[in-house]
């Protein structure tokens, strides 16, 4: 039985306003559900654009994106249902309260009422907020706002999660925490595709792996897939710098 | 709907988070209020009550002139005539010197024996007259000299404006011309009877000829005259309305800059209903602001010895006209806050765009004052139609009828603000509606 891909991606383009080269060169990928997919690459090398092109933050120049079967060009407002995203910003309003924040996306995903109320309760148990729900952002740890970030995110079970850099700046604990319910919504279903600059991380957690640099996949694959063709790496940071070279990018 | 009211409570509690952003938001325009109202009392109070503006007055002449003008002076209710000082006795140098130092605005000296110059010179003019009846010899009047006009001197601080300045000179005219008008006839009458013993003159009451009615036409049934707080109040709540897109440019900006719209863009939410939301809640603050300041203008300035606002009976009106005011200045910011790329950038060009605004619309400067291109430019300063829309209450007493052609104006710039807007932003990321 052929497995239908979640995400499809085809001739995937963005040139970006006054830049002769390609943000993204013909990007072709297909995502399937239930997988983590990692998205690596050096800085500008096109992650941010194609999953912001993904989230319908702006359109491509050419080519075509499926999410669920769904057009981006045509059922964005379908799409943005079965999305969740964590931005790398904190994404969050510092002077409202972690149940402020968590009501007004809630409420934007079109939930309201109880089920709204016990799915909040529900999250801030499950990542340890339950005790300062009703203290302003700005008065949270940087893993603290870490993790309501990403409650945004999930509030109303997406099919497809797209998280940028969930784990950046922050405690070890936070860290392990983030990542070890990343990988138990998975396997409730949810596709999570994920960008990060931390090798090991991605290695750990990715089912599939694509580095991409300069706009194009430069190397598709579950990490130990990638190791087996390079053995002598020993790791997929090894395997990223290889790829990608070591001079410095902006 | 509801996320239009998710929106409206979030933007809601933001604000009202915000103490220090709430203090100059309503805090701030009733200062000015106060300040702008005290500081120009004096121009409007002229009309109707007592000012001090002080006036170093040295009378030589003391005579018909120098009595009548000292006189004319203290009973204009306008200045306060000072004529020594320190104890002593002023003459021109202490004058001059004064007005130099920029201690004293006006200093008016009249010369010795100036009503003497005129009594002999229409003497003599008068004697010219009768002459030409053949009532005395032509060729001995002819001889007699006429005296060289005396000077009177006003001396003027060189911060006095020119308005004021002409004011005063034609107010000094005005005396010495009545007085040579009234010498006229009496002398007239003097050497008629020498020449007719039996002319009977008649009573010397000489009056005005012309009486001057200031009128202002208002749509209201009793003319009321404008005082200070009727020009300051809504001129300020205007500025202070539209200076709102500073705030709501900068909560646009704040939630682009930190993450939170791009969050929201990848919702089920139309960038429309996120905006009307704020929009929404900043048309309360604008409402609340007016009101603030309609209550300053109402029972605070009499507090400081001003004249309140009146209100009139347009509640109507105001209530519509404050609403539009308000759509055409966040309509402005939404704009202002699409368009900018940076915090900064909606910040400055916000800020300088509505100063030149005002100064365009005749906030900071009276229309009338403005030359005839300027007026042109003025009329499409929509600062310069709302303020127009609460003068046509405030001053002329008009409705709704009448203040229509500035609403009109004002919700034809909040829908254009919009279009361009939604149409920059569609052009910028036509998927996301």
């Amino acid at each position: 039985m052929t497995v239908v891909p979640i995400i499809e991606i085809r001739e995937l383009t963005k040139y970006y306003k006054g830049n002769d080269e390609p943000a993204i060169k013909a990007l072709s990928l297909d995502i399937f559900p239930g997988e983590i997919f990692g998205l690596l690459g050096p800085n500008g090398a096109g992650k941010t654009t194609t999953i912001s092109i993904l989230c319908g933050l702006f359109p491509p120049t050419r080519g075509s994106v499926l999410i669920d079967g769904m057009d981006i060009r045509h059922d964005l407002d379908k799409i943005k249902h079965v999305i969740g995203v964590v931005p790398q910003d904190l994404a969050l309003y510092p002077t409202l309260t972690a149940l402020e924040n968590l009501t007004f996306f809630g409420n934007m995903y079109g939930m309201k009422g109880t089920v709204l109320k016990e799915r909040i309760q529900e999250c801030l148990k499950e990542f340890g907020l339950e005790k300062v729900a009703r203290k302003q952002i700005n008065t949270y740890s940087g893993g603290m706002k870490r993790r309501v970030n990403l409650i945004a995110g999930l509030l109303h079970r997406p099919k497809v999660l797209f998280l940028d850099e969930p784990t950046v700046g922050i405690d070890v604990q936070s860290r392990i925490f983030i990542l070890d319910y990343l990988q138990a919504i998975n396997k409730t279903g949810t596709t999570i595709i994920y960008t990060s600059h931390y090798m090991e991380e991605a290695e750990n957690l990715c089912t599939r792996v694509a580095i991409v640099d300069r706009g194009s996949i430069i190397a598709l694959g579950k990490p130990g897939e990638l190791l087996k063709e390079r053995p002598e790496l020993t790791n997929l940071e090894n395997i990223f710098l290889h790829l990608t070279g070591r001079t410095l990018r902006d | 709907m509801f996320k239009f009211f998710s929106g409206f409570r979030k933007e809601a509690r933001i604000l009202l988070r915000d103490k220090a952003g709430l203090t100059i938001l309503f805090i701030m325009p009733m200062v000015l209020i106060i300040i702008m109202s005290l500081l120009q009392e004096f121009g409007y109070s002229s009309v109707t009550r007592e000012s001090s503006i002080k006036v170093l007055f040295l009378d030589k002449d003391q005579d018909t002139l120098g009595l009548k003008i000292g006189k004319g002076l203290r009973e204009s209710n306008f200045f306060v005539v000072v004529d020594s000082l320190d104890g002593k006795p002023l003459t021109e140098a202490i004058i001059e010197e004064a007005v130099k130092k920029g201690d004293y605005l006006i200093g008016i000296v009249i010369p010795e024996k100036v009503t003497q110059t005129i009594r002999t010179n229409v003497k003599i003019q008068v004697t010219k007259t009768l002459a030409g009846f053949g009532l005395y010899n032509p060729i001995l009047i002819n001889s007699l000299p006429e005296q060289k006009a005396d000077t009177v001197t006003v001396f003027f601080d060189p911060t006095v404006k020119k308005t004021f300045k002409n004011a005063i000179v034609s107010a000094v005219k005005e005396f010495n011309y009545k007085i040579e008008t009234e010498m006229v006839f009496k002398t007239f009458n003097q050497e008629m009877a020498l020449v007719f013993p039996n002319y009977q003159p008649p009573p010397q009451d000489y009056q005005d000829m012309v009486v001057f009615k200031e009128l202002f036409p208002t749509y209201k049934e009793k003319e009321e005259i404008p005082n200070s707080a009727q020009h300051n109040v809504p001129s300020w709540a205007v500025f202070a309305m539209f200076f709102i897109i500073i705030p709501f440019t900068s909560s646009m900006m704040i939630e682009r800059e930190e993450g939170s719209l791009l969050r929201l863009q990848c919702m089920p939410v139309s960038f429309m209903n996120l905006l009307l939301s704020k929009v929404f809640v900043y048309m309360i603050v604008c409402f609340v602001q007016t009101i603030l300041m309609m209550i300053t203008g109402l029972y605070l300035l009499p507090l400081f010895n001003a004249v309140p606002l009146e209100l009139g009976h347009q509640i109507g009106a105001l209530i519509v006209v404050t609403i539009v005011i308000a759509l055409a200045a966040l309509g402005f910011g939404l704009m202002v806050g699409t368009v900018a790329t940076t915090h900064q950038q909606a910040a400055s060009f916000g800020a300088v765009s509505i100063i030149i605004m005002a100064a365009l619309g005749g906030l900071f400067v009276p229309m009338y004052l403005m030359s005839d291109a300027m007026k042109g430019v003025a009329g499409l300063s929509p600062l310069n139609w709302a303020l127009t829309a609460y003068y046509t209450i405030f001053l002329r007493g008009g409705g709704l009828l009448e203040v229509f052609p500035s609403i009109y104006k004002l919700i034809l710039f909040f829908a254009i603000s919009l279009i361009i807007t939604f149409t920059y932003r569609t052009l910028k990321n036509p998927l996301n509606k």
